[in-house]
């Protein structure tokens, strides 16, 4: 077996210890929901316009999604644009 | 002596310097400079219209007396399990207006503008009282009632019952309320059934003093918001266009490649009674330091249900003032309209497999609609004595729905148990593959 196989199946246990102890805790605590306004809000919303254009190519790269990913997201706040009313 | 009109005198020159006209302070609503020599940013504020104000007061309730229509008799409550009043001397049942229809709450997001504010959520008075008094029409007593947990009371001496109808610059009176329709012996039920599915790791303190029976009925406030709005936000987007492997064996890799793309998106949109905590306390959702995630988590409410304002559905029911106004919670609608418009974009970059990396976006918001509400919460709580005065577990019922949720304390020395008997058998089966 490989080393990263090996270093992998090590940490199996201190990784199953924590994620059991978090699983419960926020089962018990729920310290992650909050209100899912973004489903649960009625929205009447135009239809969405935009514009793409090609900018670069990556090859050969490990990482199975874009850096950075916050498609999902929502919550996440990024740069606000200067010209907001 | 000549009867001829003698020449009008010149005009004077405008007057300036000390002395002059023009250090006189300008009179209220004026501005002391001409608002066309400023900036355009600056020069629109000045001259935007003051936020427009929807009169939602009661004032055939503004001397405290809710009368029964049918026989006049002040002994007014709430029927339970529906949105009807009754009236106690002669049983008379009468549902409230509903504000939606009573002041068009429900139509024309399309064309909202500007900020306008229903009279009850207007800015609270910096001088505002928790203490109201009344004189009792009846035997003329001083009837006084607190607004901060209370909204009504009954005259000691005759038994007439008052309520704080008026729309106090207290903040302790809605537009509108929206009655409770759970009764407490489902939000016990409810509450049982939640910690009932969390008894094997919950603190052994909790689970001896647990008493669901001592559930409170309680009226939180909010501000329900409806708004229209423009959003844009801009990123880069990536499509895989091809995925190879090298190596061989144990070293197998997998490999990507993608053409990145510059994504720019722009929606508008208009949202209805999204609703926002209107007391500072409740807003606070830091969960290192309180459980209001809680509460806000059996959000929503079906808030077009809601009447207009009358004391009477409070009777025995405590309540929570409010204490921020529509400007302290600004910022916290623009977050939320951003997040709204990222969820709304998200199905228009979907070809995007490999994902979308936002990095800007922005907002203007053409207008909202503030309505301040009472809506009905079953608070069940427990203190958990700890450090920095420990922490407030609450199990909440939405009053309408039933929608429950809650935070049970745990015994920290089981979960840590538990959490390293399964790491521990975890690893000895990684040892056990590793040594064969």
């Amino acid at each position: 077996m490989s080393d990263d196989g090996s270093l992998a199946l090590l940490l199996l246990g201190p990784a199953g210890a924590t994620g059991l102890y978090w699983m419960l805790y926020r089962h018990y605590r729920n310290t992650d929901k909050s209100h899912a306004f973004e489903h649960e809000t009625a929205v009447e919303a135009k239809p969405v316009t935009g514009s793409e254009h090609k900018v670069d190519e990556v090859k050969g790269t490990r990482e199975s999604s874009i850096r950075g990913n916050n498609v999902g997201a929502y919550r996440q706040r990024v740069q606000r644009r200067q010209d907001d009313s | 002596m000549s009867n001829a009109k003698p020449p009008s005198p010149p005009p004077l020159p405008p007057v300036s310097g000390p002395g002059s006209p023009r250090d006189v302070p300008p009179l209220p609503g004026q501005f002391p400079i001409d608002p066309a020599t400023l900036p355009k940013p600056i020069r629109d504020e000045l001259t935007a219209p003051d936020p427009v104000a929807i009169d939602t007061s009661a004032k055939e309730l503004k001397d405290g007396a809710n009368h029964c229509p049918k026989c006049g008799a002040t002994d007014i409550r709430h029927k339970h399990g529906s949105d009807l009043l009754v009236c106690l001397f002669c049983r008379n049942e009468w549902q409230g207006a509903r504000v939606e229809e009573e002041f068009g709450l429900g139509s024309g997001l399309d064309e909202l503008s500007g900020t306008i504010i229903a009279s009850g959520a207007k800015d609270i008075a910096a001088d505002s009282a928790h203490l109201m008094s009344f004189k009792c029409s009846g035997c003329g007593a001083e009837v006084t009632v607190n607004t901060e947990n209370q909204m009504t009371a009954r005259c000691h001496w005759c038994r007439h019952v008052f309520g704080v109808n008026e729309q106090v610059a207290n903040g302790a009176v809605p537009d509108a309320v929206l009655p409770f329709h759970i009764k407490k012996d489902d939000a016990i039920a409810r509450i049982r059934q939640f910690v009932d599915k969390r008894q094997m790791f919950a603190l052994k303190a909790f689970k001896e003093q647990f008493t669901p029976e001592n559930v409170s009925a309680v009226y939180l406030p909010y501000m329900i918001v409806d708004g229209r709005a423009s959003a844009d936000v801009a990123g880069q987007g990536e499509i895989e266009t091809a995925r190879y492997t090298r190596g061989s064996g144990n070293d197998k890799k997998t490999y990507y490649d993608a053409d990145v793309y510059a994504v720019q998106r722009h929606v508008d949109f208009t949202v209805d009674d999204l609703p926002l905590e209107s007391s500072s306390e409740r807003g606070n959702h830091d969960t290192s330091v309180n459980t209001n995630n809680i509460i806000n988590t059996i959000l929503p409410f079906d808030t077009k249900n809601a009447v207009k304002w009358n004391a009477s559905y409070l009777h025995g029911v405590s309540s929570e003032k409010r204490d921020r106004d529509v400007a302290h919670l600004k910022p916290r609608l623009e977050d939320q309209l951003l997040s709204i418009a990222r969820h709304q974009v998200v199905e228009s970059v979907s070809r995007y497999d490999r994902g979308v990396r936002w990095e800007q976006e922005s907002l203007d918001v053409h207008g909202t609609r503030w309505v301040s509400m009472y809506l009905p919460v079953w608070l069940y709580s427990y203190h958990q004595p700890g450090k920095n005065g420990g922490m407030l577990h609450y199990i909440a019922v939405n009053g309408r729905t039933g929608e429950t949720m809650g935070s049970v304390p745990v015994q920290q020395w089981k979960l840590i148990l538990a959490a390293l008997t399964v790491g521990t058998i975890l690893e000895s089966i990684a040892l056990w593959i590793l040594a064969n």
